[in-house]
């Protein structure tokens, strides 16, 4: 069987051959159907001059265009930073303003740029709106605008007591120097006078020296002047 | 910030000399000046072997006793309304009965001036001095 095999495939092959040859012409036939080329049918043009009426009966493509569509345009809203380039800025000057109408008070803390202004180490006073002072060693100066504030720091019953202080704060009456620093100090921040080693405790007999002068020079002048009004 | 462990010091005549922390009360947080907390009395101060016998100055408290107290100095900055910023260098407290009278007849030291809104307006006319 295995040498007769080979016989009968060499005759499968001649089997195509012998098929009718109409067959195969069918089958090409209905080939060259499939892939025959009918060109699409042209659209038929739409009349020149259709009635308006039914123009809305045409799908919405068809229907003649009455140009572009027109897409309203608005202008941009006016630049709220061509109004104010630094609204920041301009707020903080506005309260400064308010605040610190001579500018006295900017000069006082002012110290990159004032040589008289107040230095870290020196002993401020400060007596707020509601009558109390509080007094102590200026320990640092921030100078944030109108948020500028310094550390006080002074020893009250023995107890250390630290206050940080608004510069321009409404509350805030006055701020006097009551001494200034001997030697310029070579900190920005005093934060080591809180260790004990540096600690300069209670500066309030000095307050009181420096209180106890100035009423003194005022009530000469105030003497003074009571003489002149006399001799009028 | 005072909590559970915090050691402060007693300011007040009532005889502790240095109190414990062991609770916060109405606060979940850490108290600070004004607060309400319960205090174990770690220290008591000696006004001296021979006051000790007199009746007058005796100690009111003892060591080991639970009292309520109040803070009045706190170590942690606080903010006032105004913006600026009060610390001191220690905490500090008075002892007060359940009712909130203060135990104490005397204080020496300066107490923070926020015990005003807070009802203590008592404890802070009996200080010396307030900030």
């Amino acid at each position: 069987m295995t040498a007769f095999s080979p016989i009968m495939r060499q005759l499968a092959c001649l089997r195509s051959l012998a098929k009718p040859q109409s067959s195969i012409s069918s089958q090409l036939g209905r080939r060259s159907i499939t892939t025959s080329y009918t060109p699409k049918s042209e659209p038929v043009p739409l009349p020149n001059k259709l009635p308006k009426q039914f123009i809305s009966q045409l799908p919405e493509r068809l229907q003649p265009a009455p140009g572009p569509k027109k897409v309203k345009v608005y202008p941009p809203p006016a630049s709220a930073r061509n109004a104010c380039k630094d609204p920041v800025g301009a707020v903080a000057e506005s309260q400064m303003a308010i605040l610190d109408p001579k500018g006295e008070r900017k000069a006082l803390f002012d110290y990159r740029r004032n040589p008289r202004s107040v230095k870290v180490g020196d002993i401020l006073r400060v007596t707020f709106k509601n009558g109390d002072p509080f007094s102590g060693v200026c320990l640092s100066i921030r100078l944030r605008g109108v948020d500028t504030s310094f550390l006080l720091r002074n020893e009250l019953t023995r107890v250390g007591v630290e206050m940080w202080v608004k510069a321009f704060s409404p509350n805030v009456n006055s701020v006097e120097i009551v001494q200034r620093t001997e030697k310029r100090k070579r900190r920005a921040r005093l934060y080591y006078m809180r260790q004990p080693k540096h600690d300069m405790r209670s500066v309030e007999n000095i307050v009181t020296n420096y209180l106890r002068q100035k009423s003194a020079l005022s009530g000469q002048r105030g003497r003074g002047q009571q003489q002149r009004q006399k001799r009028r | 910030m005072i909590q559970l462990k915090t050691m402060l010091n007693c300011i007040d005549n009532s005889g502790a000399a240095v109190v414990e922390c062991v609770n916060v009360l109405k606060k979940q947080r850490a108290a600070t000046v004004g607060d309400r907390i319960v205090v174990v009395v770690q220290k008591q101060r000696n006004f001296g072997p021979d006051t000790a016998n007199n009746s007058g100055i005796a100690n009111k408290v003892r060591r080991g006793d639970i009292r309520h107290a109040v803070v009045v100095r706190a170590r942690k900055e606080m903010q006032r309304s105004d913006g600026s910023i009060v610390k001191f260098d220690d905490n500090a407290c008075v002892l007060i009965n359940k009712s909130g009278d203060p135990i104490g007849t005397r204080m020496n030291g300066v107490v923070a001036t926020e015990l005003r809104g807070k009802q203590w307006s008592k404890i802070l006319s009996l200080a010396p001095m307030h900030v």
